[in-house]
Formats: structure tokens, sequence, C-alpha cells
């Protein structure tokens, strides 16, 4: 017995190779499989296999009879397509208008969402890498913080199991401080971290010089960005073991470089291009270093298959056992989804951004289920012109599949064409969509994304086709020669449902634009309790604050300076809960914020002072003065706060003044409680400038700050560009939607558009007739809009409460926020009515002012 | 008309065509060449090596007879056209040609 050679080699040899060549390929393999058979059956096996494959070329493979009728059809199908596009160009155009808009919406919608998903994900253990949060339980409420005790990470890393890496970070969130590097005559301008040399392994960006070990070994050892590097030495080899020296208070130095790590790219969260070592930060403040002193963000990479649960417990048992009074629980959050799910609420990840990616990516299907139902109600309404072409085909032999597919195959086509024409669109509008994003998109056609256009078009023009393809594939051809009107109850049904389901989502889309605009309007003219016109802020804490602020005040235009510890707008503060007062029950907790700040402050930027007094300049007698603002007085509970004593730090404080409430973050969330404490150089210095005098006076400022920084420009910025873009991402989902919600208005009309002038043109004769009889223009017009009117109420009627309740559930994750007018909603009503009968109407006009007897001459 | 090429394994094969002369079948060409030049050779690149000088008219073909063998598929003979022995000698003067033109080297 001869062995056999591989069966299913052989036969898909015997499948594609040329039937005249067959015989001496197979016979020559075979020979040779034999021969090798002898010394190794397994690889006699395999190599045959691999031979086969080996003959998968042109030049071998038969020419395939791919079905020579399909071939015709798809020529019959391309041609018929083509003249039908030619002969209805109305429709044709209104179609691929419409899809071509709505493949273009999703495009630009689908680049911005795989950006928004990309961010901090690209970190080798994204999957374990995670960031400690501390979650207080305030009594009435529960907040969350990202900072943690001092000694935590030292802790995890010497009492941990299941640890990798450990990195504290500081400062918290996603801040760095700004500060100067002074090189020769130079100074260049760095933000600056304080890490742990494990953080460039936990966050894997790649060292290009120094080595992982020796990184950071040393108190003044720090570490660079490639661009840093570059602009400090020139090359990053360059810049290995050099020193430069950096100023920042007690921080100053001589620092060497001990490692240069790749640029961080624009999708991380956490920017900075100097790391400075952890221990410098810790060793000048020996006394933070306690575990009631929650300052640094701490990230740890678990070791794989560690259950986060069960560390979860153990740390805030390690947290309770070094703290035991704390209210604090310590939880995980995967790095990579504080980007996406960055609002916390009672201590769990509730969402955040992602809210506005669903958003998008929703908006982005229902423009193209909008533009696809365009194209289903026209094909369906021209079903008659149809019907001859159906009836005949039917006739002759055509199955129901044949003329499916022959649909099928034109809605794919168009929706082709209409991407071509989208991506051209996409091209043209992509710099105004990534000013609009503050992203740099761009339109890549890698082969991922080819595919994902050519699945978006296919599985596009399948919808599309869809029904179409059904109910024309569906009609009988005896009622079709038999004459008389194809009348199909519920294709008119499913086509006025179409309709009415277009409008109640352009309908969702006015209102939903209507309320973002008012909301973001009332948020950036909010009352924020102090003043932020003519009010520039520096983003840096300023040497020499005295002399600065001495010499400032002397300047032309500028009416006060005074300072504040950390930033005005970010939030980013320090804050407490040893505080002890008159009266404080077992169990009350307050988070406090710590404020430091100028002795004027309250009155530079007029914040009101509702009881007591404000610091005075005397500094030696405020030194234990505390001023509480409003919101702090009433959560510890006291009546009449002036003169009481706080413990607090060991120390004993005097309440000495109150003042109004005012907003130091965003508004989303309420103003907290909050005390102040004067200081000499508090920290960033804010300045606030008279009235039409702004350009001479930070010119002045400019020139001063210049002059006493070896030339270099100061960092600030004016106090209500800040706010401004604290509610960027509003603006954004404002200016974006108004936009998406305009495009879906307008591919509803084309829709409306086509069908109205179809119906007209069917009813030409009736038209006629009515004129005939007496009727006016304006009574037809009535006639020919009734219809569409009603379709239009309905999908008021259906879109209003629908909306309401999707803007009320938008507007409750602001604290503060418009109150819904009932106007809104008649707007947008009044909007979609009066945009939809404007669209019918022009189309109804036009049909009712034909001239009779063109109508009815046949 | 630009005259045919001749590739260098091409040529391989065609000598061997030649030389195994109505006895040059796939494998035939396969054990020659491998055992004269020591390396691995897949039949597939013998094949290709085949139609295509076929198709230049290099070589021609004709089937054998039926036998039990190679699961009762005929051999497919090939011989070498006078063409084919027109481009082997064309190349064979142009290497002698050259090669008689290298001055005597002393490599020490």
């Amino acid at each position: 017995m001869k062995p056999a050679p591989p069966n299913v080699a052989l036969r898909f040899l015997r499948w594609f190779c040329r039937e005249d060549y067959l015989e001496e390929v197979e016979g020559d393999l075979v020979e040779v499989y034999e021969s090798h058979y002898q010394k190794s059956p397994a690889k006699a096996k395999r190599k045959f296999i691999w031979t086969v494959l080996k003959y998968f070329r042109p030049e071998f493979i038969k020419a395939f009879n791919i079905g020579q009728n399909s071939t015709t059809m798809i020529q019959h199908n391309t041609k018929i397509a083509y003249r039908n596009s030619l002969k209805y160009k109305n429709t044709f155009f209104i179609n691929l208008l419409g899809l071509a808009t709505g493949l273009a919406c999703a495009l630009l919608i689908f680049l911005w969402v795989q950006d928004e998903r990309s961010i901090d994900k690209f970190h080798e253990n994204d999957d374990r890498l995670f960031q400690i949060m501390q979650t207080f339980d305030l009594g009435h409420t529960k907040e969350t913080v990202d900072w943690n005790p001092m000694p935590l990470s030292d802790a995890l890393k010497n009492q941990m199991p299941g640890v990798e890496y450990v990195t504290a970070a500081y400062p918290p969130s996603n801040y760095a401080y700004p500060g100067k590097i002074k090189l020769e005559d130079r100074k260049v301008k760095v933000r600056a971290k304080y890490v742990e040399k494990d953080f460039f392994n936990a966050f894997t960006y790649r060292l290009l010089a120094g080595d992982k070990s020796t990184l950071l070994s040393d108190k003044y050892a720090c570490a660079v960005s490639e661009d840093l590097a570059t602009e400090l030495y020139g090359s990053v080899d360059e810049a290995l073991g050099k020193a430069f020296s950096y100023e920042l208070g007690k921080y100053s130095g001589e620092f060497t470089i001990s490692g240069v790590f790749e640029n961080m790219p624009s999708n991380a969260s956490i920017q900075f291009n100097l790391a400075f070592n952890y221990d410098l930060y810790t060793s000048f403040n020996p006394d933070i270093m306690r575990w009631d002193y929650n300052s640094p963000c701490v990230y740890v990479t678990l070791t794989e298959g560690t259950d986060t649960d069960a560390f979860e417990n153990k740390i805030t048992g390690l947290l309770k056992k070094n703290f035991p009074e704390t209210e604090g629980n310590l939880f995980l959050r995967q790095y990579s989804s504080q980007y996406l799910y960055g609002n916390v609420e009672d201590g769990k990840q509730t969402g955040g951004r992602i809210s506005y990616v669903i958003l998008f990516s929703m908006i982005a299907v229902f423009l193209l289920v909008i533009a696809c139902i365009n194209f289903m109600n026209l094909a369906t309404a021209r079903a008659s012109r149809r019907t001859k072409e159906i009836g005949v085909k039917k006739s002759i032999g055509a199955k129901r599949s044949d003329l499916i597919i022959q649909y099928l195959f034109e809605a794919v086509i168009t929706s082709f064409l209409s991407m071509s024409l989208a991506l051209l669109i996409v091209y043209l509008i992509m710099p105004q969509f990534n000013l609009i994003t503050g992203k740099q998109l761009a339109l890549v056609l890698s082969a991922e994304m080819i595919l994902s256009l050519i699945g978006i078009a296919f599985f596009t023009g399948l919808l599309a086709g869809s029904y179409p393809a059904l109910y024309l594939s569906g009609l009988s051809p005896i009622k079709i020669f038999k004459g008389g009107p194809i009348k199909s109850v519920s294709a008119f049904i499913i086509r006025k449902g179409l309709v009415i389901f277009q409008f109640t989502i352009s309908l969702m889309l006015i209102l939903m634009v209507f309320t973002v605009a008012r909301q973001v309007e009332f948020i950036k003219t909010k009352n924020l309790g102090f003043d932020r016109d003519n009010v520039i802020f520096f983003n840096e804490s300023i040497p020499n604050y005295t002399t600065f602020k001495n010499h400032l005040e002397t300047l032309t235009g500028v009416v006060s300076v005074s300072a504040i510890r950390g930033d005005l707008t970010s939030g980013d503060r320090n804050n407490t809960t040893s505080l002890e007062w008159e009266g404080k029950q077992e169990g009350d907790i307050v988070d406090f914020d710590d404020v430091l700040v100028d002795p004027d402050f309250f009155s530079a930027v007029n914040i009101q002072i509702l009881e007591g007094r404000g610091f005075s300049d005397d500094m030696i007698s405020e030194e234990n003065s505390l001023i509480f603002n409003q919101t702090a007085i009433e959560q510890m509970g006291l009546e009449e706060p002036i003169g009481k004593i706080i413990d607090m730090w060991g120390k004993n404080w005097t309440i000495v003044g109150v003042v109004k409430d005012f907003h130091l973050e965003s508004l989303y969330k309420e103003v907290r409680p909050a005390f102040f404490r004067a200081g000499t150089n508090p920290g960033n210095a804010v300045v606030k400038i008279e009235n039409g005098k702004t350009i001479e006076a930070v010119q002045a400022i400019e020139a001063y700050y210049k002059e006493q920084n070896d030339g270099l420009a100061p960092d600030y910025q004016f106090l209500d560009d800040t706010y401004d873009r604290l509610y960027a991402a509003e603006q954004r989902v404002s200016t974006l939607s108004k936009y998406f919600a305009g495009v879906a208005i307008i591919i509803s009309c084309l829709g409306l558009f086509g069908l109205a002038a179809f119906t007209a043109e069917i009813r030409l004769k009736e038209i006629g007739i009515r004129k005939i009889l007496g009727s006016a223009n304006s009574q037809i017009v009535v006639l020919l809009s009734k219809d569409y009117t009603k379709m239009v109420l309905v999908a008021n009627l259906i879109g209003l409460p629908l909306g309401y309740y999707l803007i009320h559930q938008w507007l409750s994750s602001f604290a503060f926020k418009i109150d819904l007018s009932i106007w809104f909603f008649v707007a947008a009503a009044v909007l979609t009515v009066f945009i939809a009968l404007l669209t019918v109407g022009f189309q109804t006009l036009k049909a009712a002012r034909v001239h009779v007897l063109e109508t009815l001459r046949e | 008309m630009k005259a045919p090429s001749l590739g260098e394994f091409e040529e391989l094969v065609l000598l061997m065509v030649a030389a195994l002369h109505d006895e040059a079948y796939g494998v035939s060409i396969l054990e020659s060449l491998k055992s004269k030049l020591s390396k691995k050779i897949n039949i597939s690149a013998i094949h290709v090596a085949l139609k295509r000088m076929e198709e230049k008219g290099f070589v021609k073909s004709r089937f054998g007879g039926i036998t039990a063998d190679r699961g009762g598929r005929r051999k497919k003979f090939y011989v070498i056209t006078a063409f084919g022995k027109q481009a082997l000698d064309q190349q064979y003067s142009i290497r002698t040609d050259l090669y008689q033109q290298i001055p005597k080297i002393s490599f020490n």
C-alpha cells in the first residue's frame, strides 16, 4: 500500500491548479512525497502541504469561472444604478449629500472618540497600573481625593505583597511645578514633578540615556525629557551627567541629570519634562512625614494575578493600623480610567468624560441613521417608478433574492460614493474640527482605518438598502401589470414612522444645543464671589515677592497686588481634617481646604468679609489668625465664630473673620469649607488691573518681571481666560453639538424635501383638477403640507418629553445650573416645525403654482 | 521583439533538461540538480522554471505513458528546443569569452 498524501492539501491543489498543469504537478508531488515518506512520514506530510501552498501563485491558479452570470448581473446592476441616478438626479443628490454629510460627521466623531479612548492607555502594564485613592467618610457625605498619606508609598514598598512598583508623585493629580532652570546665562522654563525612581517602571516611558538602576539615586539627581535635554544641551547624550541650577524656594539647588526619558505623548494626562527625586521633597518637609498628612499621589503596579479587592482591604488596614483615627478608606482606580471615568461619587467611580464619548457616539449613529432613513424613504416612495422594471424582471424569472441583491447593490454603491465624498469633507474641515476640539486629529489611512472605512460604508449601504430591497422585491408582478396604484399601507406607515423618528432626533439635538449653550454661558458669567475681570494670575510663585509687590503697586494701571498658594482655579490645594473647635461632636469631621494668602488678598480681589476683619499687614500678630469661609462656619456649627479658638496641628489659632463663599474650583463642585492663613510669600501672585489700562499695565509688569528674571517672560494668564478654559470641555460640547444638530436638521430636511417633491409630483394631476375647480394656491399648499405637519407635530410630542429627560440628566452633573424654562421647549418645537414647513412649503408652493394646462396635458 | 531572457536558475534547469535528454521530468531534474548543487530545492521552483521556459520556447513537453507509479499520473517529459539550445550556447559563449579576458591573477 502506497502512502497517501494529506488529503486536504491534495484537494486544495486540485481545486485551484490549472487543469493542464495539474496531472504533472500532482504526479511529481506524489513521487517526491513517496520518497520523503520513507525517511520521515511526518516531515513528508509537512513538506507536501508546504509545497502545495507554494503553487498557490498566479501562474498555477486556474482561471476561475466566477459565475459568468454574476459578472453580467453586476454589470447590469451597475448600469441600471447609473441610469437611475441620471434619470432622477434630485433623489440621487439628496441621497448622496445626506449620506456623505452623515458619514463625514460620523467619521469625525469616530476619530475623536478613538483619540479620547487612547488617552493614558499606552503604558505597558496598563491593566495593572493603579492609582491609590482615598475616600473620607464625612458623615453626611463622602469625599474622594487622589492624595494619600506621606508614608504610604514606603509602607507599600516594604510591607505589602503583590506590589511590583510603587511610586509617589508630588504635586498630586496631573499638576507639575512650573520653574526655571539656570544654565550659564540662559534660563529655561520647566514643569517639574517629584517622583520616585520606579515612576519610570510603572509608567513605561523609555529611558533614552542613563540607567534605570542609577536613575534618581541621589537626592539631587534628576531626569529630563528628550525635548528639554535637547533644548539645554543640544542632544540627549550630551545631557547625561550634566548639572544645572534650579530655583524653587527651598528646593533650589544644583541638580545632575541622571537620565533622559522620552517625551510624554499628547495623550498622556500627566505632563512634565523634569523629574526630581521624591526624597528631596520629603527631606525638606520632615514634619509632614505623618500618616495624618495627605499630600502625594501614589501609583502602584500590582504583580500579575493580585486580587484588587483584597489589596484594597489590605492597604486600608495598613492605613488604619498607622492612623487609627482616620476616616479615610483607600481604594484602587485603574490609572488609565481616570481620564474617561474621572468623577467619583460616594467613593465609587461614576463617570466623567465618558458621558461625552457616549453622547457623541450616539450622535454619530443617529446622524447615520437619519441619512439612511432618507435613502429608505425616497427609495420606497419612488417604488411606483420602478414597478415595471420589477414586474418584467420577475416575469422573466428573476428570483426575489436577485432583486434584493440588486437594490442592496445600488445602496452600497451610493454609500461608497458618499464615503469618498465624506472623506473629502473630513479632509477639508479637519483643521476647523481640531480647533474646536483642541486635539491634533488626522485622518491617517492606515490599513486598519481603510478597513474600518470600508466596513462603515458597507454597513451603511446595507442599512440604507435593507428596507427598500425587501419592500421592492416583494411586490407582486400581477398587481404591477394590472395597473393601478401600488398601495402599501405598511410602507406608508413605516415611511411616516421614519420621518417622525428623524424629526424626534433632530428636535432632541436642538433642545440639547439650547441647554448646553445656556448652561455654558451661565457658568462663564456666574458670580464667583470675587473679581475675575482684569485680574492676572501668575502660574508660579514669585521670588522676592515683597519687592515685586511693592514695585508693581507703583505702576500705573495696577490696582492691587496679592497672592495665594496654589492655582486659583484648579482646586489643587492642601487640606486637613485635624481641626478641633468648641462644641465639636465626636464624629464631626470636616475636611477643610488650607489656603495660604497674602494678608490683603480679600480686599485685592473684592471678597466680601461678612464678620470680623481681614488680615492686617502685621505678620507677627497674624501668625495664629484664621479666617474661614461661610461654608466652613456652617459645617462647624459655630454660632459666633469671631474670637473662637481652634486647635490645629498642636497649636491654638483664633478665628478673626468670616468671608463670603467664593469658588476656587470648577462649578461642578459645591464650595468647599476652607480656612485662610496669612503668609508673607504665599505663592502665586494675583494682580488686579484698572479697567481700560490693561495693555500698559501688563507691559509694565512684563518689563519689570523680565528685568528681575534675566529676561525670562512671566508665565501668567488672565483669570477670565482661565475660567473659560476650565469649562473648555463644555464649551466644546456646546460648539460641536451646535454643528451636529445643524447637520441632523439639514439631513432630515433633505429627506423631507425629497419626499415633498415626490408627493407633489405624483399628485400633479390632482392639483391641476383642483385648480380648475377653483382651488386657491394657498389651499393646495395646505393640502400638500398637512401630512408632513402632522408628522413633525407627532415628532414634537415624542421628542419633547424625551429631550426633557435627557437634558435633565445632563444638567444634574452640575452643582450650579440653569433652571429649565418652558421656553426652551417651545422654541425648539417652533423651530423644528418652522424648518420642516419651510422645506415642505417651498416644494408644495412650487407645485401649486404650476400651470394647470401643463399638469393635465398628457 | 526582445529576446526572452534566461534567469540563472532557469539556465540550470535548462542545462539539466538538455543533459537528461528525453528523461527529463520534474522529479528527475530535481534529483539531479540537488545532487549537483548539493542544496535544497523545492519541486515547485522547478515547475515554475519549466513553465516559464516552455512559454518562452526554450523547452517543449510531452506526456509519458500511464504507469502504476505516482498514483497513476503521467510524467511530463521535457526536451530542449533548438531555440533553447541557442540560448544556452549564447550564454556559454558570453561567459567563456568573459572568462578568458580575466588576466592571470595570482592570489597569495
